[in-house]
């Protein structure tokens, strides 16, 4: 081409390109963003990532393709706690109810009468599981895929929820029924949500990220209180007596219901690790498939709860959140890999968890947990000594309180950080045998009751080296004396009954071995820490 | 030869070193104040800051004794204890909540002067005596300017109306 007919030609395209973007900022003023706090202005469409070009075929799929539960004898064995499972049932029309009321031009209403709706519902369950579709009919037309991806993995949710509450099966055939249960759900339709951690700080930095819950705190409030029922009941459940997840539920459920359900302060969605650190550990890939189911619905809320973005981009961007989340997009990798930190192929989890990817803000050994601060996620979160893992891991007893769930290295520790600990509180702890662990609950004032008034303990106090060592439960008076025989230097131990275990006040004293979790300066969550902190510098 | 066991005396040395030594620095527990969600002020060398309330068996800390008094009267039915931190290390004011009424060892005084949240263990402090207040408001001189002794009653009461406040912002 001439020189200057090149010339002419692209002054031309850039002055038409100025004039058409001058006339469209005169007619179409950005709207307010809704999402990331201090940002006044919408993202703009052209900060929305594109759809992948390639997509499976079944990323169209918008007819009806019901599927359902695997065979097994345990199938709806949640019932033996039927408290639990009407509010479970209950679950199941939040999301429909809100979904639907966003798709048919009801979004005004949403943080009141649709949450006086879907609360109502919460408080009166129903007997049977209502079926999600009835409830979101037209957003079911619209989005069918999405509630196949969804409806596929509440069945693995539930299907996982009642292997566990089973009586018919023993400890060993649970574990392979749910490894069964995975194989399942991975391999037979293509539905599945990916198994890998994730990096939650993209997952939630999307430029649509945060509308739903900064616009609809209340609703999105029930739906992490849901969230959190959700993961908190897996560690209830596992390797646990029908008797014993009752009386838990007792307190759980308690809480759910009074709290749980109401917050809208919580920084972040409840992780699995945060609210079952033991079923985390022992099925990451379930762990990791179910935050990430949650992150995607999630990041549906906020697609459709932002103005800003036209209806045709809305579906596109929310078949590009499935095609993230989705197994599919993850084909070939492995927890660990990072193609690119940070970004979709990101599957770094968090250290001494490989059921919890990346945490937003996080280092790879600390997380900011809400009320807690930096807590680390491999050590004791009482005396910051290492916590076993792999075959060893469920040698950590836990500590459930205020509506998280940590696991500790010894029962010392459990007792302490419970007396610690405002309000009620749930200990799951081993004894030398896998199968026998004690559950005890704390009440508000600290009195300690257990449902095997016979487990004995050692407690011969020294440096938190060795608490895991000094500091044990045990079955049976036989148990203990084979432990006293193999460790000498217990020979003069006496077994504690569960009275005298529990009798112990805590000293107030601080573990030897405690060091503060270090990490980013300030709740990294809360902008307004972050200027008190500059304005604290300033001041220096 | 001489060599080798030198290193060996150097290597059982290091072992003895080792075996002996205390593990990593005890740095306390820095949980939140479950009043205030700021971090529970550490107890230093010079002064305790650590306030501790009883409640049954549970001991949970706070960051002042205002916030231990203030939760006690939102969150906990019965009988309590705290223990503020006075002027001297390791010997806390006693306080008691028995049946309702709040008491103190007779000669106890409070400050409790408004000041930024970070300094609040000096804002809001108990003393065995008037003289210690004295002491402790002339070493914050610029912070506790003008801050008078206020008695239990008169903490209790502040605290009181932090609740009332609290339960406004939610």
């Amino acid at each position: 081409m001439h020189s200057l007919t090149r010339f002419w030609v692209t002054l031309l395209m850039a002055l038409g390109w100025a004039f058409s973007s001058l006339a469209q900022a005169q007619t179409e003023p950005l709207p307010k963003r809704e999402g990331i706090p201090g940002r006044e202005e919408a993202p703009g469409l052209n900060t929305l990532p594109p759809l992948p070009e390639d997509l499976p075929g079944w990323f169209n799929n918008k007819g009806k393709n019901h599927i359902f539960y695997k065979r097994g004898p345990y199938n709806f064995d949640i019932y033996n706690i039927k408290r639990l499972a009407y509010d479970l049932n209950a679950v199941a029309v939040g999301h429909s109810m809100a979904y639907e009321d966003m798709v048919t031009g009801k979004a005004a209403g949403l943080d009141t009468e649709t949450f006086e709706r879907i609360n109502w519902v919460l408080n009166h369950p129903p007997k049977f599981m209502p079926d999600e579709a009835n409830v979101s009919p037209t957003f079911g037309r619209k989005y069918g895929v999405l509630e196949l991806v969804f409806d596929w993995t509440h069945i693995l949710h539930a299907q996982t929820v009642d292997v566990l509450a089973s009586t018919k099966l023993s400890e060993a055939e649970k574990d392979r029924e749910i490894q069964a249960l995975w194989k399942f759900y991975f391999e037979s339709v293509p539905y599945a949500i990916s198994p890998l951690p994730m990096n939650m700080a993209f997952l939630d930095g999307q430029p649509y990220s945060m509308a739903f819950r900064n616009k609809y705190p209340k609703v999105n409030g029930l739906f992490w209180g849901y969230h959190w029922l959700q993961g908190a009941m897996y560690d209830m459940l596992l390797s646990k007596t029908l008797p014993q997840q009752r009386m838990i539920y007792d307190v759980l459920g308690d809480r759910y219901h009074a709290i749980e359900l109401y917050r809208t302060n919580r920084p972040f969605m409840p992780m699995f690790a945060e609210t079952s650190p033991r079923f985390s550990e022992k099925y990451p890939y379930i762990a990791n498939a179910f935050d990430n189911l949650h992150m995607l619905h999630d990041m549906v809320n906020d697609i459709l709860a932002s103005d800003w973005i036209p209806e045709p981009e809305k579906e596109k961007q929310i078949l590009r959140a499935i095609w993230i989340a989705s197994a599919t997009a993850h084909q070939g990798e492995r927890p660990g890999d990072v193609k690119e930190e940070g970004g979709l192929h990101d599957h770094r989890h968090m250290v001494g968890m490989p059921g919890m990817g990346m945490m937003k803000y996080a280092t790879e050994d600390v997380m900011w947990m809400d009320n807690m601060g930096w807590m680390p996620t491999g050590d004791c979160h009482h005396c910051t000594m290492p916590l076993p893992e792999g075959e060893e891991a469920w040698k950590a007893p836990t500590v459930s309180a205020q509506g998280w769930t940590m696991r500790v290295r010894c029962p010392l520790c459990a007792r302490d950080m419970a007396a610690e600990t405002k309000g009620a509180v749930i200990f799951h702890i081993p004894t030398e045998d896998p199968l026998k662990p004690v559950v005890i609950i704390s009440d508000e004032q600290g009195n300690l009751t257990t449902d095997n008034p016979g487990v004995l303990f050692l407690e011969e106090a020294a440096s938190h080296r060795k608490c895991n060592r000094w500091s044990s439960a045990f079955s049976s008076r036989k148990a203990f004396e084979e432990y006293v025989a193999t460790n000498p230097e217990f020979k003069d131990a006496k077994p504690l009954s569960f009275e005298e275990w529990a009798a112990v006040e805590v000293s107030g004293k601080k573990p030897d071995t405690y060091v503060k979790p270090e990490g980013p300066e300030g709740n990294p969550y809360d902008k307004a820490q972050d200027d008190e902190t500059q304005a604290q510098k300033e001041e220096e | 030869m001489k060599n080798r066991l030198v290193g060996k005396i150097w290597l059982g040395a290091l072992a003895i070193l080792l075996a002996f030594a205390p593990a990593r620095s005890g740095r306390a527990h820095e949980a939140k104040c479950p009043h205030c969600e700021a971090d529970v002020a550490q107890d230093t060398p010079e002064q305790d800051n650590e306030v501790a309330l009883k409640y049954g068996k549970k001991r949970i800390e706070y960051r002042c004794v205002m916030c231990a008094i203030a939760d006690a009267e939102k969150s906990y039915k019965g009988d309590l204890k705290i223990l503020a931190p006075s002027e001297k290390k390791g010997k806390p004011v006693e306080i008691s909540r028995i049946e309702g009424k709040w008491s103190a060892p007779e000669s106890t005084v409070f400050i409790g002067h408004k000041i930024k949240h970070r300094y609040c263990e000096r804002g809001y402090r108990a003393f065995t005596t008037m003289a210690a207040f004295t002491v402790h408001v002339e070493k914050n001189k610029a912070q506790l300017k003008g801050a008078k002794p206020i008695t239990l009653a008169e903490i209790v009461q502040i605290a009181k109306s932090d609740v009332v406040e609290d339960k406004k912002e939610k």
